[in-house]
């Protein structure tokens, strides 16, 4: 399952959430797997309430799962030590709002073994890398929600771990604290840090990661690289065509129907890949102009959706 | 070496949430002033003023140490929980008894902090009044200190696996009963049967002991101690409060942050 460049292994992880003085069980990780990969952004996908977090949580060590193993590094996440060189920004963080960004940032340094003569300049580096130098003495009950996202990625970073664990790190935040955020997240990666991203936010997924993992009521039905499959499923295409004759268009919407739509003599119509060449070649010999080609493939999102109905039947 | 270290970062935090607490402000005000009006209650009587106002200045310290310990203490263990810093903090090269262990220390540094404040009200208002003030006094200061020791490990026991309302009901009922157990022993000694007798002495073994730490009665009367009497119950809270802590980090370590 694993090989020398496997930085997180997860193999068959089962837990169980107990209420009811322990009498009921409620079943939230069915057996998750996956493994995420030296240097590369990793998309852990699903929608709320499939066992993202609880997938993560347990690999923080703050939840013990019921079976199953899971290793960073190649430690069995139940290790302490290791940790020096992982980082972890929880979803929606709360921190010590009574502290100041710097005095934030030394603590962690501290708790992290950073050496009392190194600890100033690191906590100097991470707020100016993460734009916060300017807010260094202000308490962080005054930061807004994104600067506080940004300071707990600088709180994750502070002792230059290997791997960086971040738990929905987009949510909540406005287009520009996004932006920011993903800008953040593609340096990380640029330094050749591993990046574990949970969320549920397709269209960063889309744009940041190498690979996903959908995970779907407890189990991950979808791992690999998002765009290899997306390229290969050109499914459809829409074809534009001006000048059309009346006799042309009736025969088109006897053969698309529902796929064509048009005003006057332009039309507009969407037909499956492998039958755009002959399309073409009628329109062309029935005189209409072809305006536009435009392969339509399946988004992110398609795959997404597709991945949790198909795990939804199971 | 980097164990000490973590404990102590996690330690002086503490110290540092605990001293921008306005609550703790608002105990450690009513307290001073509480020692204050004891000039006042002392004057109610033609006999034994002096005892009287260092009578109220004990009780006060005393009532308002614990006091804090529970509203702030374990206030400060269950927002970790519940505001999730625990989260980040957990993700760190750091052990939960580090963690545990830190957080106990923060806390009874902070508490030991408050007694000197209102030791040093206390020796104020005594001085004002004319009343002596001696090592034995100095003593049964210090060990409210131990005595606070064992509550705070107490507090943290619970706070480590039930809700604060919960935590803070156990803690002031087990102090309560702390105070009464020698109380219980001896009533129990009394019984005819030896059914009762056993459970009482059992009770007594389990149950802390916090008549133990009470040096009032010596220092106000003038009464003379021994060495013992001020080492065993030191040793006493240190095992007690030790076997606390191991207690907490077992059901700590075992516990889901969900």
């Amino acid at each position: 399952m694993s090989d020398r460049n496997t930085v997180v292994c997860v193999e068959g992880l089962v837990k169980d959430y107990h209420s009811g003085f322990g009498l009921r069980a409620k079943r939230v990780l069915r057996g998750v797997s996956f493994t995420v990969r030296e240097g590369e952004i990793f998309g852990f996908v699903g929608p709320n309430g499939a066992g993202k977090t609880t997938t993560l949580k347990v690999l923080m060590g703050l939840i013990r799962a019921d079976a199953g193993r899971a290793t960073v590094l190649g430690h069995d996440v139940r290790e302490t030590e290791y940790r020096n060189q992982v980082g972890f920004l929880p979803e929606a963080p709360y921190f010590y709002d009574y502290l100041t960004g710097r005095e934030f940032l030394h603590f962690y340094a501290r708790v992290c073994g950073v050496s009392r003569s190194s600890r100033s300049r690191r906590v100097d580096t991470l707020l100016e890398w993460v734009g916060l130098a300017h807010a260094a003495k202000e308490r962080l009950r005054t930061y807004s929600k994104g600067m506080l996202q940004r300071i707990g990625i600088a709180q994750a970073l502070v002792h230059d771990p290997k791997v960086v664990f971040l738990d929905e790190p987009m949510s909540g935040l406005d287009p520009i604290g996004r932006k920011e955020i993903r800008d953040l997240i593609v340096r990380l990666q640029s330094e050749g840090k591993t990046v574990f991203m949970n969320t549920h936010i397709l269209s960063d997924v889309e744009m940041l990661c190498h690979r996903v993992a959908i995970i779907v009521q407890g189990a991950v039905r979808y791992e690999g690289d998002p765009h290899a499959v997306l390229a290969n499923d050109e499914r459809d295409a829409e074809i534009v065509l001006d000048g059309v004759s009346p006799a042309f268009g009736e025969s088109l919407e006897m053969r698309f129907e529902g796929g064509l739509r048009g005003v006057g003599d332009r039309i507009e119509v969407l037909l499956p890949h492998k039958q755009v060449n002959d399309v073409l070649g009628d329109a062309l010999a029935a005189g209409a102009h072809v305006v536009s080609v435009t392969p339509r493939r399946a988004s992110l999102e398609d795959l997404f959706l597709t991945t949790v109905e198909q795990g939804a039947r199971r | 070496m980097k164990t000490l270290d973590r404990i102590l970062a996690i330690a002086m935090n503490t110290v540092r949430e605990a001293i921008r607490n306005r609550v703790l402000y608002t105990l450690l005000f009513f307290a001073l002033a509480l020692i204050g009006t004891g000039v006042l209650v002392s004057t109610l009587s033609y006999v034994e003023s002096e005892r009287i106002l260092q009578d109220v200045g004990f009780a006060a310290i005393r009532v308002f140490a614990v006091a804090i310990a529970i509203f702030v203490g374990i206030g400060l263990v269950h927002r970790e929980v519940d505001r999730r810093t625990i989260f980040t903090i957990l993700s760190k090269p750091i052990s939960r008894s580090e963690f545990l262990l830190g957080k106990y220390l923060g806390l009874l540094l902070t508490l030991w902090l408050q007694i000197v404040v209102m030791g040093l009200g206390f020796v104020g208002v005594s001085w004002l009044a004319g009343a002596p003030v001696g090592l034995v006094h100095l003593a049964a200061l210090g060990l409210i200190g131990a005595e606070i020791a064992v509550v705070v490990a107490i507090a943290l026991l619970f706070s480590a696996f039930t809700s604060p309302m919960l935590a803070s009901l156990f803690t002031a009922a087990l102090w309560l009963i702390g105070h009464l157990s020698r109380d219980l022993r001896n009533l129990g000694a009394q019984s005819q049967l030896d059914g009762v007798k056993r459970a009482t002495e059992l009770l007594y073994r389990t149950l802390p002991d916090l008549g133990a730490f009470d040096l009032t009665m010596h220092a106000t009367r003038a009464v003379p101690i021994a060495i013992s009497d001020v080492a065993f119950p030191l040793l006493y809270a240190a095992g007690y409060a030790t076997l606390l802590l191991l207690a907490a980090t077992w059901i700590f370590e075992r516990r889901d942050f969900r």
